[in-house]
């Protein structure tokens, strides 16, 4: 059972993160994405987080750790949606999201990753 | 600091991550209310998260108690994070960046401090307290 939908659009994986996750609860969530990323040979997946009106360093790991994670699997983690406020925190407290590809909202998350065959990095 | 007035609003255990999420809403609630800015009440929210968190961490409970205060010139919002674990060696090797003793980012004291106005830590085995507020002028 997925505590979080994991949705499946034109061979692009989509995912909301909207709520506090436990340990559990993560490793669970890391584990299905990864699993039907390779499933379905998807072209790559968009993290939303437009819901998460506080990210904190915990929270931000998560995404990294996720996008690392699909990066070995050969595909591509995209984050979406980061709230103003939440990107001036972030910056802030000096959390920096590496090499992490963001967008501004879905729909430009969505198009990056079905425009073209994305060349691998 | 030149706090002159203190009144308790109220107090959240920390036992799980559930009440990271009451700790911190409650937070940002307090600041909207006394009309902080929404980015003070998302840095104010977002400092009490990696705080509680680390109660979670390291200390297995806690509580964070919400305070308001006041001076002449500001309105003050604290918050006192409480918890009885082990303690942190050395505070002010533990608040500077990159620093983790755990498996997070080694962020959480550091980026916590910088969202905040003023930051006070107290730690001993036993007992850490650590104060945060954040503060508005009175027009």
């Amino acid at each position: 059972m997925s505590i979080i939908p994991i949705l499946y659009l034109k061979s692009v994986l989509i995912t909301s993160i909207q709520t506090e996750l436990t340990d559990g609860e993560i490793l669970q969530f890391q584990h299905e994405l990864l699993k039907k990323n390779h499933d379905l040979n998807a072209k790559g997946i968009i993290l939303d987080v437009s819901s998460l009106d506080v990210i904190d360093s915990y929270m931000a790991k998560i995404i990294t750790d996720t996008m690392s994670m699909v990066m070995l699997q050969g595909s591509k983690l995209v984050l979406c949606g980061v709230q103003p406020v939440v990107a001036s925190t972030l910056v802030d407290m000096g959390v920096v999201l590496g090499s992490m590809k963001m967008f501004l909202n879905l729909d430009q998350a969505f198009c990056f990753l079905t425009t073209k065959e994305v060349a691998q990095v | 600091m030149n706090i002159t007035l203190k009144s308790m609003i109220n107090t959240v255990q920390i036992l799980s991550t559930k009440d990271i999420i009451v700790a911190r809403q409650q937070g940002r609630e307090l600041a909207q209310n006394y009309g902080f800015s929404k980015g003070d009440q998302i840095r104010f929210a977002t400092a009490i998260s990696e705080l509680t968190r680390n109660i979670i961490t390291y200390a297995v409970q806690g509580r964070c108690e919400f305070y308001t205060s006041e001076n002449e010139q500001e309105h003050i919002i604290l918050a006192k994070i409480i918890d009885h674990g082990p303690g942190i060696d050395n505070p002010l090797l533990a608040i500077t960046d990159g620093y983790s003793s755990g498996s997070g980012l080694g962020l959480g004291l550091s980026g916590a401090k910088r969202l905040v106005h003023e930051f006070l830590i107290e730690s001993t085995p036993g007992l850490t307290t650590i104060e945060i507020n954040i503060k508005k002028r009175k027009y």
